[in-house]
């Protein structure tokens, strides 16, 4: 929010490996304001964060939270939650306040959609957004120390989506973000858009999946050729008293961890897996804040842990392995989902050992 | 008696020493925070050690009701479950009950009270209070005590008191691991020195390891408090610990500890966190003030602690109120600010120099030398001369 993540300091986010942070223009704006945190020096001086930050554009956050919210070709118009006044926020304004917030990559105000509409308002947005990535490059006063990734939407309409990679390689930015999914499509559809974006993306710029996500998903799009991540999963669902584990989650509110001496996860080796017991964590969460903040510092840690492994795992020839490693310890019973068979096919990855022969459920 | 007291240093009635427990060799004066149910707000097992904190606290009646005593037992101890390597304290269970349950009723029994899980009619004992905290495992427990708010006036004081002496004994009967968990006992008498004076005997009689002064900062006026302190420390062993419960501001903690006082804890350095104040040498900062927003300068350019070392008053001011980071780092700080103060006050007294440190500290918080008569007359008692840092006379302070 204000460049914290709940709870945790600077050095914890440090220990657990944290590289590049988010940080949501929209709240950013409001408070402290963008003129302040530019008068003190950016964010990275006002939080002390010696590590990289990245901003959004305000966009989202104006059409998710504010029902209000209107787009036209000028911007984003919404009511100011401050003093109920009507406010646009135009690309402009958004390359302006993140120019002013400092960050190491700042977003392009995009046009977007939910991924379950459909007619003809998702091909409107994509031109939109083709629009605007040319207004905010304009707008753009720090080229030489932040980088504007430009946003590819288009739903789930291959050939919009085309349409809008094209126009944005074009365009030779520094990187690209593939926007508009998770938001509640299908998996399958899910994969076949990230599938096709990173075919058409270049090579040697990266290219980050906005809003994913779960573990799984995170692996499925390396293998695809994504290179970048956020989401607020692992933190929120911290809040809900649940960890992130190999095999999947563990649900510390269940009675059975009020006696359960193990730490979270035997094979992690985060300062809360390193110090304290499911039992005891089991006490605190819903009580107490300090429950959700050791289970952010974990899954924080775990999602590192996975950023790590996939990094050295291609580094060191062994990604398959890590890959059908990763399968195995999620799905014991072999009972892997077809989308994610169907994206290693795709990506090229040999799972079959991970998968239990094929029953008349998963045809 | 499972604790060693070894006083290293002296200043009149002031010391400084070594308090050895099971868990933890400690260094009095010392504040010891308040954990409730065993974590201190946001702050991990880590931290509080880089803090410097000896022991912590925790509440009874809240790890009774969650997680339990038994679970607690059967995990191995509270210490084990937080795994916490340092001491711990556990209260009665007694306060909260009296000022948290408005349904409580305290009889020679024990308290009665409205379970508030599922409002069954419940009755805290000496004896239960003390099975309790011997599962807890705490290295200082206490005794159940009949506290009476000091306004309170009329015989309930005495009922109250003589009640304490009688609760002592059978706390001391049930207690099972006097060899690993010292029995604090507590002076109640209310504001009365009479009183005072039949419960310290009392309680001295019966050599226990460690004395409480109890049934003071719940709003009595500070000319009372200090004296109760004062007859309290002059009629204790001096080879025992004393602690002044529920104390508190930094000011109060360096009188009690100029008259003779050990060990102190409140909830006030986190909860005035949680309200955006930071303590500093000089008093407060509200963190909260709008000059904060472009305050480049860390909270206290003296303090060392992680948050000044990182993070200017501006970002602080941007988090108080809008994010519990800001009230997490605000208790980060302000622990930090007791524990200093703690060595300080230990370190100062060893050193031959306690007085000046007095005369520094008060002279940071009074620069106008407008300091209180209160902490005059205590000084005069404790043999302190503070008159550097006090202003000359003038009608108001008559």
């Amino acid at each position: 929010m204000i460049g914290t993540i709940k709870g945790l300091t600077n050095n914890q986010l440090e220990d657990i490996g944290c590289q590049i942070i988010l940080g949501n223009t929209y709240h950013l704006a409001l408070r402290p304001g963008a003129d302040l945190i530019d008068e003190l020096g950016g964010l990275h001086k006002l939080m002390n964060w010696k590590r990289a930050l990245l901003t959004d554009s305000g966009g989202f956050q104006m059409v998710s939270l504010l029902h209000l919210a209107d787009i036209t070709e000028k911007g984003v118009t919404f009511q100011s939650p401050v003093d109920g006044k009507r406010m646009l926020l135009t690309p402009e304004e958004s390359i302006q306040i993140q120019n002013k917030i400092g960050a190491d990559i700042i977003m392009a105000l995009d046009d977007v959609v939910k991924t379950t509409t459909i007619g003809p308002r998702v091909e409107e947005a994509m031109y939109r957004t083709l629009r605007w990535i040319d207004r905010c490059l304009a707008a753009h006063q720090k080229p030489a120390v932040q980088n504007l990734f430009g946003i590819v939407q288009g739903g789930l309409d291959p050939v919009l989506r085309d349409i809008c990679l094209r126009g944005l390689v074009e365009r030779n930015l520094p990187g690209y973000a593939i926007g508009g999914l998770s938001g509640g499509e299908d998996k399958d559809s899910f994969w076949r858009v990230v599938a096709q974006c990173t075919a058409a993306l270049p090579e040697d710029k990266p290219r980050y999946v906005m809003g994913v996500g779960y573990p799984l998903d995170i692996v499925v799009c390396s293998a695809l050729g994504a290179d970048m991540y956020d989401c607020v999963y692992p933190t929120r669902t911290a809040r809900f008293g649940t960890a992130l584990i190999p095999e999947g989650v563990l649900k510390l509110k269940h009675k059975v961890m009020a006696s359960d001496e193990r730490p979270i996860d035997p094979t992690c080796s985060c300062m809360v897996c390193k110090n304290y017991t499911r039992a005891y964590i089991h006490c605190l969460v819903t009580k107490d804040a300090m429950g959700s903040q050791l289970l952010s510092y974990h899954n924080l840690s775990y999602m590192m842990r996975l950023s790590r492994d996939l990094h050295t795992s291609i580094v060191e020839g062994r990604f398959p392995q890590f890959v059908q490693g990763f399968l195995r310890a999620q799905f014991p019973k072999g009972d892997v989902p077809k989308w994610v068979c169907n994206a290693m096919e795709v990506a090229g990855i040999d799972i079959s050992a991970c998968c239990a022969p094929l029953t008349s459920s998963q045809n």
